[in-house]
């Protein structure tokens, strides 16, 4: 990488933290996953202690190892462990929509992509520097956002529980594998999207149903249909790692001069 | 080496519109040609095509023996673009987007920020330096993207319609920038505009352009000598002899096509000898802008016969 691209990575990453209304949208989703959504969870199985008995339940037909722990400890570990992985993920592809739109379609909205077009830059050059900026804003907020949900649920396991628990393994693969991975795919998908989207929501909406696996993700720790394990999360993250590798490799054909300013 | 050279250009796009149609120039080194032609008659078509921004559906175009279709990023290190499309970022101010701009050059960034201050300071754009380009006036944007085109210290200038949206005091200085850049630092300006008054005072060579064709090409003399040669002469008098009486226009105003400054004592001496009184006399030389039109009018009647096709 070089400096000339260093300094269109630095102006992506300025215009989408400068921008209020962009920062809030980017904020607002990893603020209700990972500080808002495990408070409402815990403060609940603190505060209504009667539905513990069917938790109590769900928590025998686990293989578990930690049952040392009190009954709420084991509940917060559940959560931390198999219900918040799920909402976790939302957050980089939902980051790494915001940031790509803005950054491949907002500039060709603005008008500013045509000028850069006629920097001396390559296509490859443009079109890398922009998924890094996407990319690295994605990394960022999934990053705080897990910090940031790990100091609320440890506070809250430690005052109301009465101590820590701690995350396992599967956020190792979350958190190095599949969300950058999930990331990369909402951006090439975005690159691809580019061409035709005449606006940033445009853009956006098309990232949308790479929810729908998470959703999925999701309905299934809660109904109990299947439990996420340390191996799904590895397979999920292999097949994430090769599709993002195929489309980033496919998508530098849909980002061409001609294409990007057609109108 | 040519500056610029464009040979058999042609560019159709794919809804089958023929933008450029075997369009041939050579440009040298510090030459200010203007491209002129109406709207849609492929000026901006043919510097996207020198910009590297599409392809040619037919022959080719190079700077500096560079083929930007090939490499367009060593053809923009050259080059400086100003088009109307290529905005800047709201969000920064007017000396951030320079730096910016600067850096994507390949500038450092107080090489960037030195040469940014320099242009605006001859844009007269010091004032609004430190204002986000939102607040900004058509004019001063206009300024901004020439200041950014020329951050870099190009050796081509693209210019389309740079003075579009400028009061007329802000043209000027645009116009005598421009000049001055020829002049001073032997940049190579292309020039896209139909302001053809505007054209004619700071252009060295021009090529006039009609739906993608070009209609002619050379110095206002080689336009002048190819296309209407001589010049007017304007009378007006009384007592017209009868052999003057059929140039006299519906203001009762004499118009005679004369080839040399001679002829004018000739004529007027004609009319004083038969007991006329002369009220006004004036000469004029075609203009770009009558050229133009001659041209445009000579071409409407061969397309007739040759069905709209370039010749």
């Amino acid at each position: 990488m070089n400096t000339q691209m260093a300094a269109v990575i630095k102006k992506d990453i300025k215009s989408i933290t400068s921008n209020k209304r962009m920062f809030t949208t980017l904020l607002i989703v990893p603020v209700v996953l990972t500080i808002f959504l495990p408070s409402v969870f815990i403060l609940i199985l603190y505060f209504v202690p009667e539905e513990g008995e069917e938790l109590l339940e769900l928590l025998e037909t686990l293989p578990l190892s930690m049952q040392s722990g009190t009954f709420l400890q084991n509940i917060i570990w559940l959560i931390l462990n198999f219900l918040l992985p799920g909402f976790f993920l939302m957050i980089p592809i939902m980051a790494s929509s915001v940031m790509s739109a803005t950054s491949f379609v907002g500039e060709k909205e603005k008008r500013t992509l045509e000028t850069l077009l006629y920097c001396p830059l390559s296509l490859k050059q443009i079109f890398r520097s922009k998924v890094i900026a996407s990319f690295l804003i994605s990394m960022i907020v999934s990053g705080i956002s897990f910090g940031a949900m790990l100091i609320v649920v440890e506070t809250l396991s430690y005052y109301l529980a009465g101590g820590f628990v701690f995350p396992d393994m599967k956020w190792f693969f979350i958190l190095f594998l599949i969300a950058p991975a999930v990331s990369l795919i909402a951006i090439t998908l975005i690159v691809r999207m580019s061409a035709k989207a005449q606006s940033v929501e445009d853009a956006q909406q098309g990232a949308v149903f790479l929810l729908i696996p998470v959703l999925f993700l999701i309905i299934g720790q809660f109904t109990g249909l299947f439990l996420i394990s340390t191996w799904l999360l590895l397979v999920i993250g292999a097949l994430c790692s090769l599709a993002a590798a195929f489309l980033l490799r496919t998508s530098m054909n849909h980002f061409q001069y001609e294409t990007l300013l057609k109108n | 080496m040519n500056a610029i050279t464009l040979t058999e250009l042609s560019k159709t796009y794919p809804n089958g519109k023929k933008a450029v149609d075997s369009v041939n120039i050579s440009l040298s080194p510090g030459e200010v040609f203007g491209f002129l032609g109406p709207n849609g008659a492929g000026k901006t078509t043919t510097v996207k095509l020198l910009g590297g921004m599409l392809t040619p559906t037919h022959g080719s175009c190079s700077v500096f023996a560079i083929n930007p279709a090939k490499e367009p990023e060593k053809a923009h290190a050259l080059c400086g673009v100003v088009t109307e499309h290529a905005q800047m970022y709201d969000s920064l101010t007017g000396i951030q987007n320079l730096i910016f701009y600067g850096s994507v050059y390949g500038l450092s960034s107080s090489e960037s920020q030195k040469r940014g201050l320099e242009l605006l300071n001859q844009l007269e754009l010091s004032d609004a330096k430190d204002q986000k380009l939102s607040a900004y006036s058509t004019g001063m944007r206009q300024r901004l993207s020439l200041a950014r085109a020329l951050i870099h210290q190009p050796e081509i200038l693209f210019l389309d319609e740079p003075t579009s949206g400028l009061d007329p005091e802000s043209a000027q200085n645009v116009h005598n920038m421009i000049r001055h850049l020829a002049r001073e630092n032997g940049i190579t300006v292309f020039l896209c505009t139909h302001q053809l008054r505007y054209a004619q005072e700071i252009c060295t060579r021009y090529g006039l352009m009609e739906k993608g064709c070009l209609l002619a090409e050379g110095t206002l003399e080689q336009l002048r000598a190819k296309v209407c040669s001589g010049m007017t002469m304007k009378i007006k008098a009384t007592n017209i002899p009868k052999e003057l009486s059929r140039h006299l226009n519906s203001e009762g105003i004499l118009e005679i096509p004369v080839q040399s400054e001679e002829e004018v004592p000739k004529t007027a001496r004609r009319i004083i000898e038969s007991g006329g009184n002369i009220y006004h006399i004036s000469t004029k030389i075609p203009s770009l802008e009558d050229i133009y039109f001659h041209l445009t009018d000579r071409k409407e009647k061969t397309d007739e016969h040759t069905n709209g096709r370039c010749h």
